[in-house]
């Protein structure tokens, strides 16, 4: 297990490695001078200088690089053009916000999701099976920031029923977490359905209930757990499109988390924040689905030894 | 991240797909196996319809989305000669949405097709060579695969700055991965099939043998996930059209029209209704149509 | 709501000698007390630094909590504040202040002459992040009298210096936070003033709360605490006022303000403001040169139907321009008008030999209420009297700036959209944009527009000392520049704010500045 354990960790180094190249290549590609940028459009030349050799962008590209790669090592990621404050403080102000949210989404994508598939496999077929599935794919197919939309004008505007925006009530967070779970529940119920079918049509199932085990605990205690492996990568990669999806949730809500935070740097061009949050976006993927990865081998140990 | 976790979970939940039994079905059968499948034909309709109607509309009812009628701002729908409506310049929504589908729908197309064009024959290689050629367009994909795609695609329009082509680009780049996991899995079980040996054994060279006997074989699957492919283009797409960086103004792009309508949800909530419900519309169109395709091409899960 | 752009270098040698009489401004409100004061903002703070922060709506919040030696009043005029009287020396070179005594910050340090000559130092310190000290750069030192008197030495007579210190850049906090050398010496997370309120808690993208400063010297304010909700999305801090989640919501959707005026829960204020609306000419155009002609400029004036946009696109958030300027500034006199005249935009085009002009325009988008959607329009009009327009076209602000703030040879556009607010309500200010002294990248005037006579006007009001000899000279250059038209002269915006009925005494400032510091539940 440990080797196991080293392994997969060796393999995230360069995939993290590669992350941080490609932010930084992104960044240096980017029209314009992002020294004059954060300097500002009534800054003289002189202060963009000044600005350009503090953030050592007058060194050549392999010095900046290596500059670069350093200072993430000590977790620097440079200040903000446009509060002044260190990159790491920013985010880490917002992100309780964006843990919350998506945590919240995640437990009721899973749990919806995971029961509406279940019960569409058992009823295959069925009409129960048919309104299951046919809400699966309206919920993947629905633009999230439009569903935003709708819940306000219906439940703040229409019902006056939950606040509209902000995170300062404790009903604030029903409306943005019901949006971005529900592209989560859609994908969750899908696979769960497919898992489960594949599952159930295998011999020793059949032979269970022949035996005559009740067919709820058949579900649950042979069927469920083995359809789970491809249910828990499901929800791993769901940690990506959960952040993706926050980005337009927390920005319709004003909910004040990171996603929000990389549409107002966005459009501020604060380049060492956007920066800062792509890595952190790239980064959380791999050491989420990292975890997911060693919670497999852990539930399934022949994924040690292949 | 190990190459279980597949490409396209992020984006669809499709199951792992099994060629073999794809690569039985003719496509005549194909097509008529789809025709019955109730879902696929609801979303062969729907689209048929958008198609339709994208292109005749502007035909029949010449339209210049930069000219405005102050006089009739905010007409509600039903109004003889304004079916859905006027928008906050006096404009007619059902003429906005008719004229904005085929930017909508080529900006999904246009970016599939850079999905497709990059990520097939890379998938491929990386199957077919093995050994450091995978390793590294392997990682490569790892980190493309990191970012979510809308990240992904903000990012580089905020490089790249808005407009069509920048968007499709942005767009196309986050759905290039997909298309590499998908098809370097293929290829990793075609290469090593009696008629690819064969091939080899005469002497084809590489390039061939992955056109003819590699890509060809694995054309099933990929069909299907760029159909699926298509509906979440349009909804990342349509998502940067409603922060401002997409298609700019005056253009209708739907995505556009739902962000500027974000400024009218009290005094005209339909402006916001009607652009979502299209973009909605088309989306489920095609994750219909890619749904009923896999169930026909693999009929293990049907 | 925006960033305020002022000019770097307005210099003037007229100091506006005027005596104290040591009112404090009178409270507005009701007398009823209240708990919270919610106000819906669609800024998150960049900083809380009185020193650093331009934003005019953030400056606002700052203000309650940081005082300045002089305010200006919800009429527009100067006021004492933490300065009780002043002098100028016949030169101008030395202005000396009286403070007022028994004052305290909120940690309980005393307010004295030493406070201010700290404050100065650390704003003038080149070291220092402030962007908006240009103007006040003439301050050579600062000299400690006694301990209720200071005084400014100045290298050059600063002619608008009580108009910039009533801005909060120029605010007193306590003088232990801004200890060289210490922490909070460059950037200041919370500041501690002698105003009102004290900050208590700020939660980035979320909100910033004040609370009542129990010690305030003068008169109390109603609310025990006012809170700042950060929503950016207009429509979503309506829908916070409709729900009553917020009391009061800065510039909701303009095109819901005929619906809000008639909703009884809520009452709208359309604040009077100081910044203009206008498209900048070209006026040096080298790919048209048509437009350098005068007539051609006047002739598109009338082209364009005003009242109608102001109507269908403001929706009545704003007043057609009468001159040159805002009506809330000193140095403002009534010129005239442009009325909306197709067929005589169309004659005076032909008789200019311009029926077959082509330019290409371009307009910000979300900057100002209703910008690109008013270009759109704009476009249309233009195209009305026969004018080939290509555009609107629109870009990020920033690329903006980049575009149209650029030496008259690197001129890209024929026609921009831009607004333009003075940050003191004083005439030098919004004049800088039509003295030649002040093209870009010298300065911001983007329609380089150049006339002899106006530039000698403007330099002589721009020193002069008598004032109504000021305002004479700014209004005799005013209708010069109405005849010239380097501008497509639009309208003067004015600064929405909504409040639930249940609140009173929420007040503006005409300069884009809401006033809440004495609201009372009603």
């Amino acid at each position: 297990m440990l080797t196991y354990v080293l392994r997969r960790f060796l393999v995230a180094i360069p995939t993290l490695w590669g992350v941080a190249t490609v932010v930084f290549i992104m960044a240096r590609l980017l029209p314009g001078d992002p020294a004059r940028v954060i300097a500002g459009v009534l800054a003289t030349q002189g202060d963009v200088d000044r600005i350009r050799r503090q953030m050592g962008l007058d060194q050549p590209l392999p010095v900046q690089y290596l500059d670069f790669l350093g200072s993430l090592l000590r977790l620097d990621l440079g200040r903000s053009a446009h509060t002044n404050a260190p990159v790491l403080e920013e985010i880490g102000s917002r992100l309780p916000y964006t843990i919350e949210l998506a945590f919240v989404a995640l437990v009721v994508a899973v749990a919806i999701g995971i029961l509406a598939g279940v019960t569409a496999a058992v009823r295959r077929n069925s009409k129960t099976d048919l309104i299951i599935s046919s809400l699966s794919v309206f919920g993947i197919s629905m633009p999230v920031y439009w569903l935003g939309l709708m819940l306000i004008i219906v439940f703040a505007v229409g019902l006056h029923a939950l606040p509209a925006a902000g995170a300062d009530q404790p009903t604030s967070i029903i409306l943005p977490a019901l949006t971005l779970a529900l592209f989560s529940v859609g994908l969750i119920a899908r696979m769960t359905r497919s898992s489960m079918l594949e599952v159930l049509g295998q011999d020793y199932i059949r032979t269970a209930r022949a035996m005559g085990l009740g067919s709820g605990s058949v579900i649950f205690r042979h069927a469920l757990r083995n359809a789970l492996l491809p249910i828990i990568t499901v929800i791993g990669l769901q940690v990506g499109s959960l952040l993706g999806g926050a980005v337009l949730t927390e920005t319709i809500f004003a909910w004040p988390g990171v996603g929000r935070l990389l549409i107002d740097s966005i459009f501020f061009r604060d380049y060492p924040v956007v920066q800062g949050l792509v890595l952190m976006f790239g980064a959380t993927f791999i050491l989420v689905n990292l975890l997911v990865d060693l919670l497999y081998a852990y539930v399934d140990p022949r994924i040690r030894y292949s | 991240m190990s190459i279980r976790a597949s490409a396209t979970a992020e984006s669809l939940g499709a199951t792992a797909l099994e060629p073999e039994v794809a690569a039985a079905v003719g496509p005549s059968l194909a097509l008529r196996r789809l025709l019955h499948h109730r879902s696929a034909a609801a979303g062969l309709g729907v689209l048929g319809v958008y198609i339709l109607a994208g292109l005749l509309g502007p035909l029949l009812f010449p339209f210049n989305p930069a000219q405005n009628h102050l006089v009739d701002v905010f007409l509600p729908p039903g109004r003889p000669g304004h079916l859905l409506g006027t928008d906050n310049y006096g404009r007619d929504e059902l003429l906005l949405i008719l004229n904005g589908m085929r930017y909508t729908l080529s900006l999904g197309l246009l970016a599939v097709a850079i999905g497709l064009v990059v990520g097939v024959p890379l998938g491929a290689i990386s199957g077919y060579f093995g050994g450091w050629v995978d390793i590294v367009i392997q990682r490569f994909t790892d980190v493309l695969l990191a970012f979510p795609s809308i990240v992904l695609a903000l990012a580089l329009v905020a490089g790249l700055g808005p407009g069509l082509r920048n968007v499709v680009i942005a767009v196309g780049v986050s759905s290039v991965p997909a298309f590499i996991r998908l098809v370097r899995a293929d290829t990793l079980r075609l290469r090593e099939l009696a008629f690819v040996e064969a091939a080899r054994a005469l002497g084809a060279p590489p390039a061939r043998i992955l056109l003819r006997h590699v890509i060809a074989n694995a054309l099933a699957p990929v069909i299907v996930q760029a159909t699926l492919q298509m509906g979440f283009a349009i909804l990342v797409a349509a998502g940067l059209g409603f922060f401002g960086l997409g298609v700019q103004p005056p253009t209708p792009e739907w995505g556009e029209l739902l962000g500027e309508a974000r400024n009218y949800i009290f005094s005209d909530p339909k402006l916001a209704t009607f652009p979502g419900l299209a973009i909605f519309g088309a989306v489920l169109a095609f994750n219909l149509v890619g749904d009923g395709l896999r169930d026909v091409l693999d009929p293990r899960l049907r | 709501m925006r960033t305020k752009l002022l000019a770097l270098a307005v210099v003037g040698g007229l100091a506006l000698a005027a005596c104290g009489n040591g009112t404090t401004g009178t409270p507005t409100g009701g007398s009823k007390q209240g708990d919270t004061l919610r106000i819906a903002i669609g800024v998150d703070p960049d900083t809380m630094d009185p020193m650093r922060q331009t934003t005019t709506t953030i400056q606002n919040i700052v203000q309650m909590v940081v005082e300045t030696m002089v305010k200006i009043d919800t009429s527009g005029k100067v006021q004492p504040a933490l300065a009780t009287a002043w002098q100028t020396s016949s030169d101008g070179l030395t202005w000396t202040f009286t403070l007022r005594s028994g004052v305290k910050f909120s940690d309980g340090q005393p307010f004295n002459a030493a406070a201010v000559k700290a404050n100065f130092d650390r704003v003038l310190d080149p070291a220092s992040t402030c962007p908006l000290c240009g103007p006040m750069r003439g301050v050579k030192s600062v000299d400690v009298v006694d301990d209720t008197h200071v005084k400014l030495n100045l290298a050059k007579p600063i002619a608008p210096m009580l108009g910039l210190l009533t801005e909060v850049t120029f605010g007193i906090v306590a003088p232990a936070s801004i200890q060289k050398g210490g922490s909070t010496y460059s950037d200041q997370e919370k500041p501690i003033g002698t105003g009102p309120y004290t900050l208590a808690e700020r939660v980035k993208g979320d909100h910033v709360t004040l609370q009542r400063h129990d010690g305030y010297w003068g008169t109390k304010p109603n609310y025990k605490s006012q809170k700042f909700l950060i929503v950016p999305e207009a429509a979503s801090r309506e829908a916070l006022v409709r729900a009553g989640q917020a009391d009061v919501i800065l510039l909701p959707p303009v095109s819901d303000l005929p619906a809000l005026q008639r909703d009884s829960t809520v009452k709208v204020l359309l604040a009077p403001g100081d910044r203009t609306i206008f498209m900048a000419f070209n006026t040096q155009d080298s790919q048209q040169t048509l437009l350098q002609k005068p007539e051609v400029r006047q002739a598109l004036n009338y082209a364009i139907n005003k009242d109608q946009i102001i109507k269908s696109v403001l929706f009545g958030a704003a007043s057609p321009m009468d001159a040159p300027m805002a009506s809330t500034l000193f140095g403002y006199c009534k010129v005239g008008s442009y009325p909306y005249d197709v067929s005589k935009a169309k004659s005076m085009l032909q008789a200019a030999g311009a029926s077959n002009l082509t330019i290409n325009l371009v307009s910000p988008q979300g900057r100002y209420i209703q910008d690109f959607q008013a270009a759109q329009v704009i476009a249309n009009d233009l195209t009305a009297v026969g004018v080939k327009v290509n555009g609107p076209r629109t870009m990020d602000w920033p690329s903006y700036l980049g575009t149209i703030n650029v030496a008259p040879a690197k001129a890209s556009v024929d026609m921009h959209l831009l607004g333009w607010a003075p940050g003191y309500l004083d005439a030098s200010q919004a004049m800088v944009q039509f003295q030649s002294t002040q093209w870009p990248p010298a300065g911001l005037a983007t329609s380089y527009y150049q006339n002899p006579e106006v530039d000698q006007l403007l330099a002589k009001a721009n020193s002069e000392s008598d004032q109504s000899q000021r305002a004479t000279d700014y209004c005799t250059a005013s209708k010069q520049i109405w005849k010239d038209a380097p501008w497509l002269f639009l309208w003067v915006q004015r600064f929405p704010i909504v409040y639930s009925s249940k609140v009173t005494g929420v007040q503006s400032i005409p300069n884009e500045s809401f006033y809440t510091m004495y609201a009372s539940p009603a």
